[in-house]
């Protein structure tokens, strides 16, 4: 009689994910044990979990990709540089968490959450396969739901979660759809399986082919906010809990992204004319409608939503790019974004007090005189928004709009240019109203340490990176190496 | 034999159906609920149909998959639709109105 074999599947490469699981199931734990002045600690203890899976993931990490679960996890260099992204989202998220969240809504519950969400996104970003892509997905996307709509007692914050809900499903439902046509066409749900039957798959299966990257992409470009999929974006945004904002601003939109990017060039190669034609649009779109719709508001959380969209206009020029230098750009783009919006809304949650305050365009007057070192941060984050010259935003639009030209689509970066102006415009008058007009409300700030110290590490970070360009461009480029 | 395209005609009916009712229904925001479970029928319709023709079990399995986060889902979306008639004292579509801009 011959032995059975169970062969036990390598978990080494998830030792992150695993870590990250059991860090958020204990924290939900303890939170029980906590009395109520001490409940703070479980936020501490998420920070330091970000912080240990960003170890963990570069101890584990190495430049070739390994495959693990049978092919349905993998991990590369392009992932655990998305992870620590995300990790870095994350962890600055529960730091501006820390004095908006009181302990009547239930602190542990929130921290477990974020850590979810965050796991969700670790498991898009090392997903080699459709199932675990949407696993990962969903998994990041039911807690994200649960944390827009987390003031129970605020109508604003229910009412963002519950469109935010409604209209990220039926995305998952659209994604779903064209996920079953690749699958029919392909046997597989295998990205690099997809991708070479589609390559051989015959002209009879091009319609079901076409509906396929056509659901699949309109799926994705929900989750990373593209329009005309952004109906949800700045509802979701203006509701939800600051900190929450701030976190989905960057940490899902990494994961998006980089499960796009993995879709395209692993599993969609052969129909790059396509996908190019379709981005083109959603793009010239997105910039548009995000840097149009900006001026209009009045509300600055409502207005980053709308930057977010235009910024993501921008981020698609390195997609459509469609090589190293292109895909390298994205990763650019997010790690200079982060840095930037991370510090805007750091600088928003300490102006938050009792309510909305803080979050009007008004409520930005006099700043300077007041705070002249946020009214400093604040001004240099925007400008970086804007791009202008010499500050991190500046690189990130250059990095990405070369790309483009080089690969021949000049007219694209010319729109590009253009709206990018036009952003200026809403992003400077901000900056108009932190320093030459006069005080409107009375300021009350949150007095925090992690949070002023994020205030001034990210402003650094953003001028560092405009003086000093080149490690950040090295370091995503590196992380290509995995996937091209 | 029912041919693969009665299946997918089936479950293109389902999914247009889940997709318009979500769009055109100005009521109730459970009917919205039911159509993204009639999308997300429609997906298994789909998936299981190409799983059958394809011989292939990988189809189904996903299968249970979605079937598991749909459960998931609507648990989520109704906890949060708990929460939003709680203060608004309505789930009509046409309430959904506070945020705009």
């Amino acid at each position: 009689m011959t032995p059975v074999n169970f062969p036990l599947p390598n978990v080494v490469p998830l030792i992150p994910e695993m870590f990250v699981a059991t860090m958020a199931m204990f924290i939900l734990m303890l939170d029980l044990f906590l009395a109520k002045e001490k409940k703070v600690w479980g936020g501490y203890l998420a920070i330091l979990t970000c912080v240990a899976a960003g170890g963990l993931t570069l101890m584990v990490g190495s430049a070739e990709s390994v495959s693990a679960f049978y092919g349905f996890f993998v991990l590369d260099a392009f992932s655990s540089y998305a992870k620590l992204l995300i990790y870095a989202g994350t962890a600055l998220a529960v730091i501006l968490s820390l004095d908006y969240i009181k302990e009547e809504f239930g602190v542990g519950e929130y921290y477990t959450l974020m850590l979810f969400a965050m796991l969700g996104m670790m498991i898009m970003a090392s997903a080699p396969n459709f199932v675990t892509m949407y696993l990962g997905l969903e998994l990041m996307a039911l807690c994200t739901y649960v944390l827009v709509g987390f003031q129970r007692d605020v109508l604003r914050s229910s009412e963002a979660g519950l469109k935010y809900f409604i209209l990220g499903s039926l995305a998952s439902g659209f994604l779903l759809y064209g996920i079953s046509f690749l699958y029919g066409v392909t046997g597989s749900f295998d990205f690099a399986t997809v991708g070479s039957g589609i390559a051989h798959s015959g002209s009879g299966a091009r319609f079901a082919v076409l509906l396929g990257l056509v659901f699949v992409i309109a799926g994705l470009a929900f989750k990373i906010s593209l329009a005309p999929f952004h109906m949800w974006t700045p509802d979701a945004y203006e509701g939800a809990p600051t900190p929450i904002t701030a976190f989905m601003s960057v940490a899902p939109k990494v994961a998006g992204l980089v499960i796009l990017i993995r879709v395209l060039v692993d599993a969609l190669p052969s129909l790059q004319v396509e996908y190019i034609t379709i981005f083109s649009w959603l793009a010239v779109l997105s910039m548009a409608v995000g840097n149009l719709a900006a001026i209009a508001q009045r509300n600055i959380k409502r207005m980053l939503a709308y930057s977010t969209i235009g910024h993501v206009g921008f981020i698609m020029l390195g997609v459509i790019a469609g090589n190293a230098d292109g895909y390298a750009g994205v990763l650019v783009y997010m790690t200079i974004y982060l840095f930037m919006s991370m510090g805007a809304f750091a600088v928003i949650v300490l102006m938050n007090r009792e309510g909305i305050q803080g979050e009007l365009l008004d409520d930005f007057a006099g700043l300077s005189k007041v705070r002249p070192g946020y009214a400093l941060a604040m001004g240099l984050y925007l400008f970086s928004l804007a791009g202008i010259p010499f500050l991190g935003g500046f690189w990130a639009k250059y990095v990405v709009f070369i790309a483009a030209i080089e690969s021949g689509h000049l007219y694209l970066a010319i729109i590009a240019l253009l709206f990018s102006v036009v952003g200026a415009f809403y992003y400077i008058r901000v900056v108009k109203y932190i320093y030459f007009d006069d005080q409107r409300v009375e300021f009350n700030f949150v007095e925090n340490r992690l949070m002023q110290a994020t205030v001034a590490v990210t402003a650094v970070a953003v001028v560092a990176i405009g003086i000093f360009p080149q490690p950040v461009i090295n370091i995503c480029k590196a992380a290509l190496g995995g996937i091209i | 034999m029912v041919p693969l395209s009665y299946y997918l005609a089936v479950a293109a009916c389902l999914f247009a159906v889940g997709v318009i009712g979500l769009f055109l229904n100005r009521k109730n925001v459970i009917v919205i609920l039911m159509c993204i479970e009639l999308i997300l029928l429609a997906v298994n319709v789909n998936l299981a149909a190409f799983s059958h023709f394809l011989q292939d079990l990988g189809g189904q399995i996903f299968v249970f998959f979605v079937l598991t986060v749909a459960a998931s889902e609507v648990a989520v979306g109704l906890a949060i639709l708990v929460a939003y008639y709680r203060n608004r004292r309505s789930i009509n579509v046409d309430d959904i109105n506070t945020l705009q801009g």
